[in-house]
This record gives structure tokens, sequence and C-alpha cells, in this order.
């Protein structure tokens, strides 16, 4: 590389943020799960709630390479950009890719859906149950519970799926998607958009995310 | 989540099970034929053990669903001791007999879907013992609830729930 190179910033600081806690929290999750550590799971799992709030909210508000809309509208050239990628030629995106768009959706639905279905579960035994489960009987709760352990094997699929794709990317394309997502900078694109987190944004997004999660742990 | 450690518990049982039963060739047939015979056997209460499996659940669900309904009021700002007290009398009446739901047959060898281990068989006595000591405690919430008085019913709640516990940990399939 050369030294005058120029790095652009492709994630921004909060994005970054919020990969790095969801990777951390989701082995935590299960093991509390499976420990029977209820207490701590249903914190741990608020954290998660408003993570992902958060996220949603920034998709809508944030950076440009966070935003959702964008994403979706690049899904037009999916079929192009995989043709390439077979041919073993990438071309590198400015944010995510078309196919690092249908991951970016399928993970967060998946996350989504595990937050909400745990908000409104309930064991077996009546006896531990999320911030929600009030408002809904015990065989609502007892369903969704279900359905929060199926999804979290969707979730652990789509988590496998995600860390084989950047593997492919890092040893048959020979891109290192890892690092962007530490420092936040890639050398080989062009920014086509300012990633810098404004403050008024940021602010909004964090209020709106912090009165939902005290509504949820104040519901009952 | 504790499907995980089921799935790894299931092909260890089942390498175990194939090596067992090198030993006595037909012998899984044999069992569940067997099984198949008292799934559809009657009682002498006059119900099938399918009956016996389905109704022992259903008693336990509405102890669930009443454990739900004073979790409710528990975590509640202002609990509606009305509920508690309804929820809290279903229990002992839901559970009443509980010993006796339990008969030879009635566990995973019926090929009827159940959570119950055969743990239970071999350990009756204790099984029984820990149904007794539930029992007891559901009652004594019970008498808590009518009299009113919500740190008695938290502390009550609390020894009940433990007395569950104490049962499902070693006799039942993890959730």
């Amino acid at each position: 590389m050369t030294d005058n190179k120029a790095q652009t910033i492709i994630w921004d600081w909060t994005i970054r943020l919020f990969h790095w806690l969801i990777v951390l929290l989701i082995p935590l999750l299960w093991w509390t799960a499976e420990e029977g550590m209820m207490d701590w799971h249903r914190r741990l799992g608020l954290t998660m709630f408003a993570l992902i709030l958060f996220r949603l909210i920034w998709g809508v508000v944030g950076t440009w390479t966070a935003r959702l809309l964008p994403m979706i509208r690049q899904l037009g050239s999916l079929r192009s950009y995989v043709r390439d990628l077979l041919a073993r030629k990438h071309r590198p995106s400015f944010g995510h890719s078309p196919i690092g768009t249908l991951s970016v959706f399928a993970l967060l639905g998946a996350l989504s859906i595990q937050v909400g279905t745990g908000l409104f579960s309930v064991d077996v035994d009546g006896l531990e149950s999320g911030p929600l489960a009030i408002l809904i009987s015990f065989k609502t709760g007892r369903d969704l519970a279900d359905i929060h352990e199926l999804n979290f094997d969707l979730l652990t699929i789509l988590i496998a799926l995600h860390i084989a794709a950047i593997a492919f990317y890092h040893f048959v394309l020979k891109a290192n998607l890892v690092r962007p997502m530490v420092t936040g900078r890639r050398s080989d694109v062009q920014a086509s958009s300012d990633i810098s987190v404004r403050p008024i944004p940021l602010l909004s997004s964090v209020v709106i995310t912090a009165i939902c999660l005290y509504a949820v742990i104040n519901v009952g | 989540m504790k499907t995980l450690r089921v799935k790894l518990a299931v092909p260890a049982i089942a390498a175990v099970m194939m090596l067992t039963a090198c030993g006595e060739s037909g012998g899984s047939e044999a069992a569940s034929e067997a099984s198949s015979e008292t799934a559809s056997a009657q009682s002498p209460d006059g119900m099938t053990v399918k009956e016996q499996i389905e109704t022992r659940q259903a008693q336990l669900e509405k102890v669930g669903e009443s454990f739900k309904a004073i979790v409710d009021q528990l975590k509640a700002d202002s609990p509606d001791i009305a509920v508690i007290q309804e929820a809290a009398a279903v229990v002992p009446e839901a559970t009443q007999g509980m010993a006796d739901w339990f008969p030879e047959g009635s566990g995973p060898e019926s090929g009827i879907e159940t959570d119950a281990l055969p743990a239970i068989w071999e350990n009756m006595t204790d099984f029984q013992e820990k149904v007794v000591n539930m029992q007891e405690a559901a009652g004594k919430l019970n008498t808590a609830a009518q009299g009113g008085d919500m740190a008695a019913i938290g502390e009550a709640f609390k020894n009940t729930g433990g007395t569950c516990k104490a049962c499902h940990d070693d006799y039942r399939l993890d959730d």
C-alpha cells in the first residue's frame, strides 16, 4: 500500500460498537439461559433489546452506510454482484455489498424476533418470565418461549453463515472485512458520503431507545 | 436454548443404546411392541397411559398458569390480592393425588411424548416424598394468600417454587 493512499471511513463508531457488543452478548445470553441464570438473562436481554432498537432507529436517521433504505435499493445489483463473486472477481463496496445487505436483514430480523419473543416468554413452570409477559396468558407466553428457542437455532445458523462468508472473502477474495469493522476504515473504496456521527440524530436515537427501554422495564 | 445440550445428549444416548443392543438382538423391537401394548392398555382408574400422561400434563399446566398469575402480581407495583388468592387456591386442588399420577409404564418408554424421566420409577419413594413436600408448601401458600400478608405470600411462594424445582431438576427432562 502506498503511504499517501487515503483511508476511507466506511463504518461509523456506533455501528462498530453495536457489532462487537452483539458478538459479546450472544454467547453470554446463551450461557445464562443454559445455566438458568434468568436474572442475568433478563438484564442482558434488555441490553440486547436496547442495542437492536438503537440500530433500527440508526438505520433510518444514522450515517449513510448504516441506513437500511439505501441498502434495499442496491439489492437490484445482487445478481451481477453474485455472478462476479463466483468468478472470483471482488468489487469492494462503500458500506454493505448487495449480499451483505441480505446478511444484515437476516441477522437483524432474527435478532429482533429473538428479543421480541424473549420479552414475552414464560418458562414451563410459570416462575420465570420476560418483562412484558404480564400482558399475555401463560399459554401464549409458552408458545413465544418455544419460538424463542427455535429462533435461536436459526440465529446460530445465520451466524455460522456470516462467519463462513467472512472467511470466504478473506481466503478466496483476499479481502479483510474484519479490520474495517474494528477500525472503521478501508483503503480500497471511494467515499460517496460523509460517515461522521452527527450529534442530533445520535442524541434522538439514544433518547428514543432509552424511553422505550424505560417503558418496557416499568410496564409491570 | 437447553435444546443444545439435549441435542448433544441424544446422539450420545443413541450410541450407548446401540452398543447395548448388540448384546440382545431384537431387544429394542420387543420393547417397542410392549410399549404400544401399555399405551393402549387401561389402568385400574380406567385411563389409558396416553390419557394419564395428558391428564397430568394438563393439571401441571394449571399450576404453571397459576404461578404466572402470582408472579405477575408480585412484580406489579400494586399487586391485586384477589388474583393471587384465586391462583393460590388452584394449586393444592390441581395437584391433589399427584403421587398417583405416575403409574409404572407412563414414562418415556410408553412412546408417548413426556418429559418425565425414568429416574422417577427408579426412585419412587424419593419422588413421592418430593411431591408431598410440594403439596405441603402449596397448602401453606394458599393459607398465606387467603391471609393477605404480602411478605408472607412472597416467602411461601418462594418455598413452593423451590419444591417444584427440587423435583424437576432430577425427574424432568431439561426444558
